[in-house]
């Protein structure tokens, strides 16, 4: 019970060499309890997509450690490494991407189900299928199509079925929602609430901005670069945060409130009268 | 800032009087699936100095507007009038839209990697718009190097002898603000110009446009798919669906007594730091319409939950409704304006 799903500890991936060594990922360490959603927040090259990857063992990390579900991630090879990959799945940010063109639907979601259990039936196939897109909200009648014939909203709904095809405890999502629409944002992550719940998924949640993961994760850490600034509460982070960074990054999201917003504004005018914007 | 003559056929334009009036704009692509209504009847004034913004989803044609705006969408294609300071540009030569584009009228576009030429110097591009004009070459680059540190480039004398992929997303945004406004133009159409940024850079390139344009006196039409982002910036909102506009008024008509279904919707379904957690979001069900397949009657009847009969076969016109205080195209108007801003 009291044993997270996924130990990290001291994680650290480093990039090229000499003077053009960079350090994405610097000495990262968090816990995800079973059924809990962590959120994952940073702006561009924090290193959220790196660690994301490690974790998974898609690159090998250059130090640290990672235990998914009691086992070091780190030293597995062959079956068990493949086992581990059913374990936790990814959730691409780019649903145009990430979905083979040539494929049906049916064919996308199935592939997962046939490499992991060569020997199951072809009608249990088909019928975890069709009970994988119900649970995502799309038709049987989409099982034939092809992914250009989908909505981008539509398309990240078949990557969610695809990845929870091979029954994962633990979904990785990297910035799920940021090319969609905002009301399709919307769709998109009550579907990972209500999955949360329904399945008792265990979710890594990564976004760049602070107001996504406020409706779907319980936990959130904040990077810059390559390390967490502070992890704590939704509650801690969003009404008492400690660091800087987290503030900063707070008060730059825009809200639908012009009265306040116009008092931001007006405000950060003021502050940079004084000393000229820099990026 | 020295003042340019500049290619002046227009008398001034009184404040309060509109620069830009667009009626019944339509852009029509012939495709092999039928035709693709990507604008379907535009009408809306810009005045002199303002700040408008333009809210859309994806597909809902807002490009299409800005592009039509600038005189780029093919003629044949395209109907209805836009008329800037007097003179309509749908009509006008080719060689008179080049010489108001980029001088009288510019632009900044969301992707500015793909706007700005690899090959030549940032300074170079900044200037582009002063030699186009045969002002001497030393001069143009002088001006453009105190605009590359207007809009906030540190050391600009130097960055101007670089190339834009040695400049960071956020600097490459500045570098198109640099560039659009050179020329010191009365209107700047902004398309998506943060979407793809960090949001503490997001929030440098608006103080930014807010900065030049209030000191400059020039007008902006600020397009974009997120309502948060116009709520400090704009003065008027135009909602766009299915290349019309739904709803428009001042921002605060908007944000706090929006008469619309599609408005109230998209505000409902941000998510937001502040406030309430809801156990689930609200949400507008389905997506927009394809433009090559729009519904008949309201566009947004087959995702509304006010929805009633009438608004499958009657388009709703653009009107103050009985009650209202602005303007919304939705056949349930009046009643929505009995409790504005409420259903939420
Ligand atoms: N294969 C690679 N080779 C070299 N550098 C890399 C590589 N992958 C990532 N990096 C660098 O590592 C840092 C972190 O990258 P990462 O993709 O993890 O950021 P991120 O937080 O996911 O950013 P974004 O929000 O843009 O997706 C960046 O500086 C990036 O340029
Ligand atoms: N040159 C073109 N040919 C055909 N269709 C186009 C063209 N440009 C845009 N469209 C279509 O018109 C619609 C509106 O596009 P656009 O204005 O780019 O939308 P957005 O509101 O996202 O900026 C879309 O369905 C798009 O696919
Ligand atoms: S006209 Fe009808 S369908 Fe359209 S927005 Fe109004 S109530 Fe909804
Ligand atoms: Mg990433
Ligand atoms: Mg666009």
């Amino acid at each position: 019970m009291t044993t997270p799903l996924l130990q990290v500890r001291g994680l650290v991936r480093e990039f090229g060499h000499g003077p053009g060594l960079v350090r994405a990922v610097d000495d990262v360490s968090f816990d995800v309890m079973q059924g809990e959603a962590l959120g994952l927040v940073g702006e561009s090259g924090s290193g959220k997509s790196t660690t994301a990857r490690c974790v998974l063992r898609l690159i090998e990390p250059t130090a640290g450690e990672v235990r998914l579900d009691g086992e070091d991630v780190l030293a597995l090879g062959g079956p068990a490494l493949r086992r581990l990959r059913s374990t936790a799945q990814l959730v691409f940010q780019d649903p145009y991407s990430s979905l083979n063109p040539r494929m049906t639907v049916a064919d996308i979601i199935a592939e997962g189900i046939r490499i992991h259990r060569p020997r199951e039936s072809s009608t249990t196939v088909k019928d975890e299928v069709v009970d994988l897109l119900e649970l995502v909200g799309l038709r049987p009648d989409h099982l034939t199509r092809k992914p250009a014939a989908f909505s981008g909203g539509e398309r990240q709904r078949i990557g969610i079925a695809r990845a929870l095809a091979l029954k994962p405890k633990l979904l990785v999502c990297d910035e799920p929602v940021a090319s969609l629409d905002v009301s399709i944002q919307a769709q998109i992550l009550n579907l990972f609430a209500d999955l949360r719940e329904r399945l008792d998924l265990t979710l890594v949640y990564i976004a760049h901005d602070l107001s996504t993961v406020r409706h779907l994760c319980g936990r959130i850490a904040v990077m810059q670069d390559g390390k967490i600034r502070e992890i704590g509460t939704r509650e801690q982070i969003y009404e008492d945060p400690q660091h800087e960074y987290t503030r900063a990054l707070m008060a730059a999201v825009p809200e639908p409130d012009p009265r306040s917003e116009r008092a931001k504004l007006a405000a950060r005018r003021s502050a940079q009268t004084t000393e000229a914007g820099r990026l | 800032m020295s003042t340019q003559a500049r290619s002046d056929t227009s008398a001034p334009v009184e404040v309060g009087q509109a620069m830009l009036s667009v009626r019944d704009l339509t852009v029509t692509f012939p495709s092999a699936d039928g035709p693709i209504r990507a604008v379907n009847g535009m009408s809306f004034d810009v005045r002199p100095r303002e700040r408008l913004g333009i809210v859309g989803e994806s597909g809902s044609g807002k490009s299409v507007t800005a592009q039509a705006l600038l005189g780029l969408t093919p003629r044949d294609h395209t109907t209805g009038s836009i008329v800037f300071e007097g003179e309509d540009l749908l009509t006008a030569p080719q060689d008179r839209l080049r010489a108001l584009r980029g001088w009288d009228i510019s632009y900044v576009f969301q992707d500015p990697l793909s706007a700005l030429d690899p090959t030549r110097t940032v300074g170079h591009q900044v200037a582009q718009p002063l030699l186009l004009r045969r002002v001497p070459k030393k001069e143009a680059h002088r001006r453009a190097v105190e605009m590359l540190g207007e809009v906030g480039i540190p050391d600009p004398a130097r960055r101007a002898r670089n190339y834009p992929h040695q400049f960071s997303g956020g600097m490459r945004q500045r570098v198109m603000i640099a560039m659009a406004l050179i020329g010191q133009p009365r209107l700047v159409i902004a398309d998506e110009p943060t979407t793809a940024l960090d949001v503490r850079v997001q929030a440098k390139i608006i103080d930014l446009l807010y900065r030049l344009t209030d000191e400059q006196g020039v007008a902006v039409v600020f397009i974009t798919h997120d309502l948060g982002i116009l709520a400090g910036l704009a003065e008027r909102v135009i909602v766009m669906y299915a290349g019309r506009v739904m709803e428009e008024c001042s921002t605060d008509e908007l944000y706090y007594r929006s008469i619309h279904p599609y408005t109230l919707g998209l505000l409902e379904s941000l998510s937001r730091i502040s406030g309430p957690v809801p156990e689930r979001l609200l949400t507008i069900g389905g997506g927009p319409p394809a433009p090559s397949r729009l519904p008949t009657g309201c566009p947004f009847h087959p995702r509304c939950q006010y929805v009633q009969p009438e608004c499958r076969t009657t388009p709703p016109p653009l009107e103050v409704p009985p009650g209202g205080e602005h303007a919304s195209a939705c056949l349930r108007a009046a009643w929505l304006a009995e409790r504005p801003g409420e259903l939420r």
